[in-house]
């Protein structure tokens, strides 16, 4: 409703204004009720005195049969009776038989036609003989007649005082009626609305500062918005001042909670990285220093010690990547991926393998020659063996396949343990990418996968309970979005 | 304006002066009808201002509405001149002294209208008024009440063959009457109408003349015949020499009238064989 969106310094005046229109209206419709009811017998009483005039006045007229004075006499007397002026009443003065000797509208009440014993206006008046005193007849067309005797001082009958009223007379002049009502309501309009305006206006100011000070909540200093709040002895407005009061305070507390939550977010989030550098360093260091064992061990041996020395020097390599993907902006000068990358990581998470019994087994397949960067394929390669490992369990199988075309470079790799489907992946991502720091490794594959443009998803194997792939499109530069 | 030069037209026709020096009052009185009086009392100060030095003596107007009062107040000396009409002047010829008679366009005449209300083509002469309502001015007036019985005569239209009639104490009563339909016809002075007519007074602008008769002798003034003297022949003679000087002029010309003459009971001929046709109007044949 329009008259709702309109602020409250103008509803409130115009409602006083209506409301002063709406009682002035029904008052006035009461009164001209009244009125109408009281105009009808005005009309009456004031005929009746204008008659009696009359017949005073008529007795020695009538005496001397002077058609011309009474003619007068009506004509200067007939404005008395209600609606001469607008030639809604006519009065005529008759002789003993109840003929005109003359009238106030000679044109409506002919000199010396019949009245009395004839139908005039739907009316059958009575003979004269039967009028012995004032009567009067309501008329079907809703006007009245009245008819007085004149008489001698002696009481012998001398005519008749003869008057119509139409019905026109009868009706209440709504005009003047509602007039006084309508110059009442256009004063007070005049008056109520620039008070009204005031008064709105001095009423809002305060509910007004109010809005502005929730409006400024949260963006603003609330010590500085508490300053603004206004102070009222107004009941209601005091309620919402307190209100406003309290939301700027719990809004404080809310924003000093939420600048307590972000600092811990961020330290959770150094953590995070902390401890995913940290896996990311610590799985190779386990080959690695199997790898230093085996050189004391067999480093007699020039082929062991030129294998061990390649491994340790890959694994190394694999260590300094990781850190240097740490520094942001910084471009990796990396190799492309070759098959013993895989064997290398088969090779660091043997340990691991033998000490639960696990059936581990790997292949390549690389119809095309991969153009990735080693170190990247190196690290999610770790992670998903070293998760498969855990995943299978004492005794369990892993499978291990990276291959290659033209297209996309692939690794998939199969456990025996619990199965984890589409479903439960997502899920696992999404817990060990918050709360779970320790199941890191899968977070971290799928984050490479998106940002080299591949994808990770776990698939469905007949021979595996859970089998998971990652692939990334087979080309030497990736775009890697800025660290943030 | 043209309301004040009507009524004293009017006040030319209707008015009879007397004059009949009374050394205990000292003063002039000029009998006028009252309706007449009644409007135009600046004019009738004016002219007494005019009529007072003149005559060495003061001039008071008297008024009253019917012919017959002033007539009786005439005789009774209460009045000392009188304006009135041909016919009573010829009926009472015997105890009235002829001062002056009126110049009405040229001529010491005028003429008795029929008149009814404009438009309405029930009445068109004399015959139509059989059965209607017929206003009369004065039971002696000559256009307003012996011409039409004279008329009336020729068509065999008695009293009781009318609806109703009325005298309206008035010519210009007439005309008002029949505008309003009061009345459906009447008889009324022709000077008084033509006079009503130019001042475009509504009363006449609502009637039209029907019937006009022939030209009578226009209202004379007279005196009672035993107040004739000096101070009568004074009055006459100033009278007679209104048209000569400009401040008498303007007065005439407010009366709508010319000039007074002696006058002389044979301008008035007309109006006694008129009077001597109509039973009961007075007048015999000598």
């Amino acid at each position: 409703m329009f008259f709702e969106r309109l602020p409250y310094r103008l509803q409130i005046p115009l409602g006083l204004a209506g409301a002063v229109v709406i009682a002035a209206l029904l008052v006035t419709v009461v009164s001209a009720r009244i009125g109408a009811h009281q105009a009808r017998q005005g009309v009456i009483a004031t005929a009746g005195r204008a008659m009696v005039l009359l017949a005073a006045q008529s007795r020695s007229l009538l005496a001397a049969d002077d058609t011309w004075r009474v003619f007068t006499l009506l004509r200067n007397t007939a404005a008395l009776l209600p609606g001469a002026a607008a030639d809604q009443s006519r009065a005529a003065i008759l002789d003993t038989q109840g003929t005109v000797v003359a009238a106030s509208m000679p044109g409506m009440l002919p000199t010396g036609s019949t009245v009395l014993g004839q139908r005039v206006r739907g009316q059958t008046l009575p003979a004269p003989a039967a009028v012995v005193a004032p009567r009067q007849w309501d008329r079907a067309d809703g006007g009245m007649t009245l008819v007085e005797p004149v008489r001698s001082d002696d009481g012998q009958l001398q005519g008749f005082v003869y008057v119509e009223i139409d019905a026109g007379a009868f009706v209440p002049d709504w005009a003047a009626l509602s007039r006084p009502a309508l110059i009442g309501v256009l004063l007070a309009v005049l008056l109520l609305v620039p008070v009204g305006w005031l008064v709105g206006r001095r009423m809002m100011r305060p509910l007004a500062i109010v809005a502005q000070c929730i409006v400024r909540v949260g963006r603003e200093d609330p010590q500085a918005l508490l300053t603004l709040v206004p102070r009222t002895r107004n009941p209601e407005l005091a309620l919402i001042s307190h209100a406003v009061e309290r939301l700027i305070a719990e809004t404080q507390v809310r924003q000093q909670a939420e600048l307590r939550a972000l600092s811990a977010e961020r330290m959770a989030a150094v953590g995070r990285l902390t401890a995913a550098v940290a896996h990311e360093i610590n799985n190779p260091l386990g080959g690695l220093l199997n790898a230093a064992r085996t050189l004391r061990v067999h480093g007699d041996n020039p082929a062991a010690r030129a294998q061990t020395l390649g491994l340790l020097e890959r694994g190394l390599q694999q260590i300094r990547s990781t850190v240097a993907a740490l520094v942001p902006q910084v471009r990796i000068e990396d190799r492309p991926l070759e098959a013993n990358d895989l064997a290398d990581v088969v090779t660091l998470v043997l340990p691991m393998a033998a000490r639960w019994r696990i059936d581990l087994r790997s292949d390549t397949d690389l119809s095309a020659l991969p153009r990735v960067p080693s170190s990247v394929l190196r690290q999610v390669m770790l992670n998903l063996l070293m998760n498969a490992l855990k995943a299978a369990g004492e005794d369990g199988r892993v499978r291990a396949m990276l291959s290659a075309d033209a297209s996309e470079v692939r690794f998939v790799v199969g456990n025996s343990g619990e199965r984890l489907a589409s479903g439960g992946l997502e899920a696992r991502l999404a817990a060990e990418s918050g709360t779970d720091p320790a199941g890191f490794g899968l977070w971290v594959c799928r984050e490479i996968a998106t940002q080299f443009g591949g994808g990770f998803a776990a698939a469905d194997s007949d021979e595996f309970a859970t089998q998971l792939m990652f692939w990334i499109p087979n080309r030497e530069r990736h775009e890697v979005p800025a660290a943030d | 304006m043209k309301r004040q030069l009507f009524l004293r037209a009017t006040a030319a026709a209707g008015m009879a002066a007397c004059w009949r020096p009374t050394p205990a009052a000292g003063r002039l009185r000029i009998g006028l009808t009252a309706v007449i009086l009644a409007d135009e009392a600046a004019f009738l100060a004016r002219w007494a201002a005019y009529l007072g030095p003149r005559l060495g003596s003061e001039v008071a107007f008297l008024s009253r509405d019917e012919y017959q009062r002033l007539h009786d107040m005439l005789n009774a000396g209460q009045i000392d001149a009188l304006w009135t009409c041909g016919y009573p002047y010829v009926r009472f010829r015997k105890q009235l002294h002829l001062l002056a008679v009126p110049l009405y366009q040229g001529q010491p005449t005028y003429q008795s209208y029929l008149i009814r209300h404009k438009g309405d083509p029930s009445i068109r002469g004399w015959p139509d008024v059989r059965g209607k309502v017929f206003a009369y001015s004065d039971p002696l007036s000559n256009s307003g009440w012996l011409v039409a019985q004279g008329e009336l005569a020729k068509v065999n239209i008695r009293p009781h063959d009318f609806k109703r009639t009325f005298f309206a104490h008035g010519h210009s009563h007439v005309a008002e009457a029949v505008a309003a339909r009061l009345a459906d016809a009447g008889s009324i002075d022709g000077y008084v109408w033509e006079t009503m007519r130019l001042q475009g007074m509504p009363a006449a602008a609502q009637t039209e003349v029907i019937w006009k008769s022939m030209h009578h002798g226009f209202p004379p003034l007279v005196t009672a015949s035993d107040g004739w003297g000096q101070p009568a022949r004074a009055l006459q003679a100033t009278l007679l020499q209104m048209a000569n000087d400009a401040e008498g002029r303007a007065l005439l010309k407010e009366l709508n009238l010319d000039g007074f003459i002696a006058g002389s009971f044979a301008d008035f001929e007309s109006i006694y064989r008129l009077a001597c046709s109509v039973p009961g109007s007075g007048v015999e044949a000598s």
